[in-house]
């Protein structure tokens, strides 16, 4: 029944579409999203970066004379409520393909929907299980354009272990999050592999504000570096207290200690020594544009989530080029094909066997003194 | 048709998770602020066992909630004991301590990650269904002798104590009954949503199933229910109103807690409108 | 070990503010005010909009900790009379069971929270540098100025309150009050009037732990969520004893740096649980040993 109702709705709109009737159409762009839970930071962000991508196209007389049609809905960091806004956004909103959250807990659950579905789901859900099954297969809608938290804990830990040469190493992460703790794992196997060792590992919990307690303890196990894959707001109370403690690590961390950290921290001798890896380099080019768009429409400086739901617009764009039309199976096609598109976090190519993004460098900066100082693209020996 | 489905049946897994709050609020006025504990218990022990022995849903389902009970009467134990302002403290500690065993015990519960990959085996027609049986189960235990003593319970601990009611062993009674349904509705949602993560079960969703039988009533099973499909369905015809929903929602909520101070229903069950016509018979004869 | 103790110590000082606002409000009401929890957020945003649009370029340093502290301070008091009118006045008119009050508080918290999500949250903020971020070594261990500034203000806070609470008439309404409602009233106390006073002076205090808290830690919408732990504090201090919720929130901070020390911070929430059932069973009264009728 349902199937026989998804595939007429297909027919008709490829029919549609390939008659010339819905020319003057509309695109409409599901947007799943957390706006009121837990990381509704990193939710608005997205979908502001995206309203703005929208938007640009439309001034420039749409898609291929199609208007886009961006619809948000929240997902309240929670998987049912998201479960039951992916279903509206496919059934009620007619959406043909869906920029997912940058969280990859929600990813996971909806994955068996969208496939159900032929919905296509483009987001940053970094934990690789989102895109591949168990099977070693890729999970038929589920597309990442952000390099996984495997490459990305193995880009900071190569540069910390063979740029850097520290060998032990202290971690410090939220257990509570899957975030940090999908980047802990591949960390940890990458180093142990190359001949370093873990000295501390030490956890905390969502609730928890203080974290001495925890680096005492990494203060006394000698590391010489110590990493930290967390929220932005956990990491500022990492340096603080870490300072606070005298412990004078060096640190690396995720994409979180890009800015605004630095001046959240507000003090050039806690944010000072930190190294981590973000999606682009300030300077480029591409970025520029967006920025400036960004601040004129909304008064303050994008963070990097914005640039992401910015590229996820312009990767699903492109796939409906690529596929030939604007159905949800189309637009899965067309998304296997996407190469070298350039994005404002880098040039986009999803490989087709992973539904994960292909050779996306990671540009390596330190914080030096509350400054962020760019060191460069950065691609470990084993990635290359 | 899935949207509708998908509020339908995820609605349906509140209302049974709703009933276990009823139970322990609405009837021995214990105040359980970590009943979505239970919901994991269910839901892990039921979907672990799926995942990791292939275990059929059916006998997965039942020791999911056999589970829950259990760790219903490993915290109802102790809890029975104590004052009623501290039931709330130590079932929000609970529930606390669940999703810290949960993340900690990441080799077989797949940590703050989540467990992935659970077999779908739940749709509406088994949800509705549950919800039928579920919601029988619960109204006869209202009636019943345990019922009725959990009313003297609640209205006045003392006089049901001198009336030589064992409240100690009323409490655990109903607890564990509670703890039973509310890890059923945990299993029916591991196996519907196909995935798990602790965070999911912390105190908010406790509170919200608070929320949800004040708001119905807190004497009526009836009310308790109605509000279940309300207020877990209001936020979805909300959505228009994006991020203000969830604003319209606390709105909604307060105005009905301080003009209908007795809650939508009050203590009126559906029950009485085929019921009161026995009365009046009664009368007259 | 030492040091030990005095993380745990600053931690609970933390803790101690939002328990004894959450305390004060159970004392005369008899319920767990969560709506604290949206308090605390909620004025941290605001001193934040204070200092962006009113005070910065003109003062700096602790002045403006100052001016930061004191506006959030009135505005949590205004906060929480505006919460009281809105969510408790007329259920107190009804004599609801308490337990309504304990849902409206928790719907409140709600909707604080959400408000600033609303307005504030497609970025992170953060209170300038109020002190000199050095160090100050004492006993063999190290203190930041502003954890200093924090247990100075909290103690600070904490005195005057008592001596409200012991030393004047308003202070002796608020304890008749919550002692019987009706003797107090039939003796010429407006127990409105009380009612309010009391919620104004826990929004200051939820105020007050609003600025430390983006102080220390940088704003978020879910900053005020830390209020489970002045929940913890405050029931095992005793229902409604200010002190017993100090001495609550200081023993909860002492315990967890000691568990995150002996079992990790895993395991920690598990053992707290443990420690609290058997405290509970243990001591039924709290710490504090305030017998409190029973209510809900």
């Amino acid at each position: 029944m349902r199937n026989r109702g998804l595939l007429l709705k297909s027919l008709a709109l490829t029919l549609l579409v390939g008659s010339g009737l819905v020319s003057a159409g509309e695109i409409v762009l599901g947007n799943l999203q957390d706006l009121s839970g837990p990381t509704s930071v990193l939710g608005n962000a997205v979908t502001r970066g995206a309203e703005l991508a929208v938007d640009r196209v439309n001034a420039a007389g749409g898609f291929k004379g199609d208007k886009v049609k961006l619809v948000t809905v929240d997902t309240k960091g929670n998987v049912q409520e998201a479960i039951k806004a992916f279903n509206r956004l496919i059934d009620h909103d007619n959406a043909v393909a869906v920029l997912g959250p940058p969280v990859s807990n929600i990813g996971l659950a909806i994955a068996p929907m969208a496939n159900e579905k032929k919905i296509a789901v483009v987001g940053s859900f970094i934990d690789p299980r989102v895109t591949v099954q168990e099977n070693g297969e890729a999970q038929p809608s589920m597309f990442l354009i952000q390099p996984t938290s495997t490459q990305y804990a193995e880009i900071i830990a190569s540069y910390a272990l063979e740029k850097l040469g520290y060998k032990k190493f202290a971690v410090l992460y939220d257990q509570s999050n899957a975030f940090a703790v999908s980047m802990l794992k591949p960390f940890k196997a990458y180093i142990e592999k190359r001949g370093g060792t873990v000295v501390a590992e030490e956890t905390y919990t969502k609730t928890d504000k203080d974290y001495r307690a925890q680096l005492n303890k990494i203060k006394s196990a000698n590391a010489d570096v110590l990493y930290i894959p967390n929220y932005t707001q956990d990491l500022v109370i990492t340096v603080k207290q870490a300072k606070q403690i005298g412990l004078n690590l060096p640190m690396v961390s995720g994409l979180d200690a890009a800015p605004p950290f630095a001046t959240l921290v507000g003090d050039p001798e806690a944010a000072n020594n930190i190294y981590f890896a973000n999606n682009f380099s300030d300077k480029e080019p591409q970025l520029t544009e967006v920025r400036n768009a960004y601040r004129a429409k909304f008064n303050e400086d994008p963070i990097n989530k914005a640039y992401l739901g910015y590229d996820k617009v312009t990767v699903i764009l492109k796939a409906i080029e690529l596929g030939g039309g604007a159905t949800g199976p189309q637009i899965i096609a067309g998304l296997s094909k996407v190469k070298d598109v350039q994005g404002t976090t880098g040039v986009i190519t999803i490989s087709p066997k992973t539904h994960q993004p292909l050779g996306l460098s990671m540009v390596m900066y330190k914080i030096d003194a509350g400054k962020y100082q760019e060191i460069g693209r950065y691609v470990p020996e084993s990635h290359k | 048709m899935d949207y509708i489905y998908s509020i339908l049946t995820l609605t349906g897994i509140t209302m049974i998770g709703v009933m276990g709050t009823y139970m322990v609020t609405g009837l021995t006025g214990q105040f359980s602020f970590g009943q979505a504990a239970f919901m994991a218990v269910g839901g892990y022990v039921s979907a672990m066992l799926a995942l990791k022995y292939g275990v059929p849903f059916a006998l997965a389902a039942l020791i999911g909630s056999a589970a829950a009970a259990l760790s219903g009467l490993l915290v109802g134990m102790p809890t029975v004991r104590l004052r009623r302002d501290y039931i709330s403290l130590v079932t929000f500690g609970f529930g606390e301590a669940i999703i810290s065993v949960l993340n900690n015990s990441a080799q077989l519960t797949g940590g703050a990650e989540g467990l992935v990959g659970i077999p779908k085996r739940v749709d509406l027609p088994l949800v509705m269904a549950s919800v039928v049986v579920c919601l029988f189960l619960v109204a006869c235990y209202k009636n019943s002798k345990y019922g009725r003593q959990c009313l003297a319970l609640r209205t006045d601990e003392l006089a049901a104590r001198s009336m030589g009611i064992d409240v100690n062993r009323l409490k655990l009674v109903t607890f564990l009954f509670a703890s039973a349904i509310t890890g059923y509705a945990g299993v029916l949602y591991a196996f519907y949503a196909q995935y798990l993560e602790p965070g999911y079960f912390n105190w908010t969703v406790s509170a919200e199933w608070l929320i949800i039988v004040f708001v119905g009533g807190i004497n009526s099973l009836t009310g308790a229910m109605v509000s279940a499909v309300i207020l877990t369905s209001l936020p979805e015809f909300l959505r228009f109103a994006s991020a203000w929903r969830i604003i319209i929602y606390c709105i909604i909520v307060l105005l009905i807690i301080n003009f209908r101070p007795n809650g939508i229903f009050g203590d009126w069950e559906i029950s009485r409108l085929w019921k009161k016509k026995t009365t009046v018979k009664g009368g007259q004869a | 070990m030492l040091q030990n103790i005095f993380f745990g110590l600053s931690l609970g000082a933390v803790y101690s503010l939002v328990a004894v606002g959450f305390a004060l409000v159970f004392n005369i009401l008899k319920f767990s005010n969560f709506s604290h929890g949206g308090v605390m957020s909620f004025t941290a945003y605001a001193g934040y909009l204070a200092y962006i649009m009113l005070f910065d370029g003109h003062i700096s340093g602790s002045w403006m900790f100052l001016a930061i502290v004191t506006t959030a301070a009135v505005v949590g008091a205004l906060t929480a009379i505006v919460i009281e009118r809105v969510g408790f006045r007329r259920l107190r008119r009804n004599n609801a069971p308490v337990i309504y009050y304990f849902i409206s508080s928790i719907t409140l918290g709600i909707l604080l929270e959400n408000i600033i999500t609303i307005f504030a949250s497609s970025n992170f903020y953060s209170y300038p540098l109020f002190f000199s971020s050095n160090n100050i070594a004492l006993f063999g261990t190290t203190f930041s100025v502003a954890d200093v500034v924090t247990l100075l203000v909290s103690s600070g806070a904490l005195i005057i309150l008592l001596l409200v609470l012991y030393r004047s008439k308003l202070g002796l309404g608020v304890r008749t009050v919550s002692f019987d409602v009706n003797t107090a009233s039939l003796m010429g106390i407006d127990p409105d009037l009380v009612v309010m006073a009391t919620f104004a002076m826990s929004g200051a205090l939820g105020g007050i732990s609003g600025v430390f808290l983006g102080m220390n830690y940088s704003l978020y919408p879910q900053l005020g969520q830390l209020v489970v732990k002045g929940f913890v504090a405050s029931v095992i201090g005793g229902l409604g004893s200010i002190t017993g919720a100090v001495i609550g929130a200081l023993l909860l901070g002492i315990v967890e740096v000691a568990l995150i020390g002996v079992v990790g911070s895993g395991w920690m929430p598990a053992c707290v649980f443990v420690i609290m059932l058997v405290f509970l069973l243990v001591r039924p009264r709290g710490i504090a040993g305030v017998i409190v009728q029973e209510k809900a």
